[in-house]
């Protein structure tokens, strides 16, 4: 039981951690990153690769490259990797298009990934993925459930961090124009606000978040495959970000623990009933009816966005808001 | 050259599945201004559903319109009790897409929770094939054949030469201004819904019968392909939408020359990303700017 309960700690950290990446796109700056998931798989991948050795150690397994770095090397490297991708994919999706179109590429880029790295077998070990990828801390010789727990630490911290981050970035100047970019496109570009380079720049700090949040779930549960990151997952996170209050630090924590940790890992308490395939998809279901009865019934979430400086009722002070947030940003 | 040739003739068949699809998916966009990516699970619906007639003795082509009629009649429940409600609450066309995309959610899972994650078998007759040089088509595939041009035709014909077809031009074109007009605009709407679920549900059929098999993953691929072939043709405009399809189909048969088979999908991937990056308008860029979709 304790050892269930490490299980659910990871998984409700992990998914604080990549809703908060996905809440700075999607609830700060109004970026519909429906490729979410590819960004967490990223980071993953790039983990397992550094720390799986040479692909000759691991016969069976083929991937393109490996080496055998030490914690954290791997994460950080995974960060950057996350990075880079983002602005590669925002480069493509982001510039004039209009924002549900952006979204509509971006899935497209999602479910082109998954179908490319399951394709090749050689990149990445295709549909069966990557196994046996070694522990960050097995240095420590630690019991298993000490070393568990050892890990869940570690993450907490990492959550922690991730925290004042991203706190800092949406209560700073910065997180003002990201909110107006949000609000009122036309706006912020008329004062002057670069919306392109914006949405990069979140695109680049969330999929280095999201890829941090792979990196640890990769390390954790030692293995990585496609049917891990299909384009659902991408949504559960976003359900995550709704149910709790985009825009809401707390809110959206509280979301991850309950989407991510209570109903997605939860479930795994429950008896089984019928095949493992209908839990899965009654899952998935509920998450679609979940996500659309929050868009009708509590759109902003349980706990909406404080300090709504910028919503319809103040447009027609937006402007002077938008002055000051330029004056702010440029220090 | 005869592989090229041979390849063509997969591509036509594969043009031809794809022209309803892309028709549906840009009509009903160009009439309401949403995008709906649950376009591709509602053709897996009604790819099940033509299966499930199928196993019950109905024959394969009454199959197939049945399966459309299905498309069509979900398509517009779905508009009227689930996407007007939310635009007439003020959802802005971003939050429409987190809808579509729920909706696409519900339809893929639901379709695996009744019929599991195994593909289902279409029967097929074991007829001899049509040689045309050196193209070789099954009598199913010309059917197919058939039905994708004939379902093009039909729409240019509904477009250009009834009235219903000019109210859906105006709509898609002004939709206050045909209002004003006297348009019933949303009854147009319904009707581009209903159109783009029938022309869905046929090409999920056809799709279905050209694989022999449909799995509830069938939409995702096709889904990409759909969107190739319509943004490359200019999202919106109908008959860029057949360019696209023509091209796509074709396109993706002939890279498998090349590619090996399975990367053929990443051709349609391809054209969709140059497109964006240098024209994200689309061929036809029309709709697209006046929509502001794509600058």
């Amino acid at each position: 039981m304790s050892y269930y309960f490490t299980v659910m700690a990871m998984y409700i950290l992990i998914g604080i951690i990549a809703a908060w990446g996905l809440n700075l796109q999607f609830g700060e700056t109004g970026v519909l990153n429906f490729a979410y998931v590819l960004f967490i798989a990223a980071g993953a991948y790039t983990t397992a690769v550094l720390t799986l050795g040479h692909p000759s150690a691991n016969g069976t397994q083929q991937y393109f490259w490996g080496a055998h770095l030490p914690f954290p090397i791997p994460w950080i490297v995974s960060m950057a990797v996350g990075a880079v991708l983002g602005v590669a994919v925002g480069l493509v999706s982001l510039r004039r298009l209009r924002g549900d179109y952006q979204a509509m590429v971006m899935l497209v880029v999602s479910l082109i990934a998954t179908y490319l790295v399951s394709a090749n077998v050689g990149f990445l070990n295709g549909e069966t993925g990557l196994a046996l990828i070694p522990q960050p801390f097995g240095n420590l010789h630690l019991s298993e459930l000490n070393y568990r727990w050892f890990f869940v630490a570690v993450t907490a911290v990492v959550t922690l961090l991730v925290f004042e981050v991203m706190r800092r970035i949406t209560g700073s100047p910065l997180g003002r124009v990201l909110r107006a970019v949000r609000e009122n496109e036309a706006a912020a570009v008329a004062l002057g606000t670069n919306v392109v380079k914006m949405r990069l720049l979140t695109m680049a700090v969330g999929g280095a978040v999201a890829a941090l949040a792979g990196a640890i779930e990769v390390q954790f549960i030692g293995a990585w495959a496609p049917a891990g990151w299909t384009y659902p997952e991408t949504f559960g996170l976003f359900a995550a970000v709704l149910v709790g209050g985009r825009g809401n630090l707390g809110g959206v924590a509280l979301g991850a623990f309950l989407v991510q940790g209570l109903f997605l890992e939860g479930t795994v308490l429950l008896p089984s009933i019928g095949n493992p395939d209908l839990v899965g998809a009654v899952q998935w279901i509920t998450m679609g009816v979940m996500i659309m009865l929050f868009m009708w019934f509590r759109p902003r979430g349980v706990l909406p966005e404080r300090r709504r400086r910028f919503t319809t009722e103040a447009r027609t002070r937006l402007p002077l808001l938008l002055v000051r947030a330029q004056r702010d940003a440029r220090g | 050259m005869n592989q090229v040739l041979s390849s063509l003739g997969f591509g036509i068949v594969t043009a031809s599945i794809l022209l309803p699809a892309a028709i549906g998916f840009t009509l009903q966009f160009s009439a309401t201004n949403v995008l709906n990516i649950g376009f591709g699970s509602q053709m897996t619906l009604a790819a099940f559903i033509g299966y499930v007639c199928t196993s019950h003795g109905v024959g394969l082509w009454y199959a197939l319109l049945l399966a459309g009629v299905f498309g069509g009649v979900t398509s517009l429940l779905l508009n009227r009790f689930l996407l007007t409600p939310f635009m007439r609450r003020g959802t802005t066309f971003f939050g429409m897409i987190v809808i579509t995309i729920a909706l696409s959610l519900v339809l893929e899972y639901t379709i695996e929770a009744i019929w599991g994650p195994q593909s289902v078998f279409y029967p097929l007759s074991t007829g001899g094939t049509v040689h045309l040089g050196s193209m070789s088509f099954t009598g199913e595939q010309l059917v197919i054949i058939g039905i994708g041009v004939a379902l093009a035709l039909a729409t240019h014909a509904l477009l250009r030469y009834t009235r219903t077809g000019k109210a859906m031009r105006a709509v898609a074109g002004n939709a206050p201004l045909a209002r004003a007009s006297g348009v019933p605009a949303q009854r147009i709407v319904d009707l581009a819904w209903m159109l783009s679920g029938f022309m869905g549900g046929a090409a999920g059929v056809m799709l279905g019968i050209s694989l022999s098999s449909v799995s509830f993953t069938m939409g995702d691929t096709l889904l990409v392909e759909i969107i190739a072939a319509a943004v490359l043709g200019g999202v919106g405009q109908v008959y860029g939408a057949m360019l696209g399809s023509v091209v796509i189909g074709v396109l993706l048969e002939e890279s498998a020359i090349v590619l090996s088979g399975a990367y053929a999908p990443i051709s349609a991937f391809a054209v969709l990303i140059i497109v964006l990056l240098i024209r994200p308008t689309g061929l036809f860029a029309g709709t697209a700017k006046a929509k502001g979709v794509a600058a």
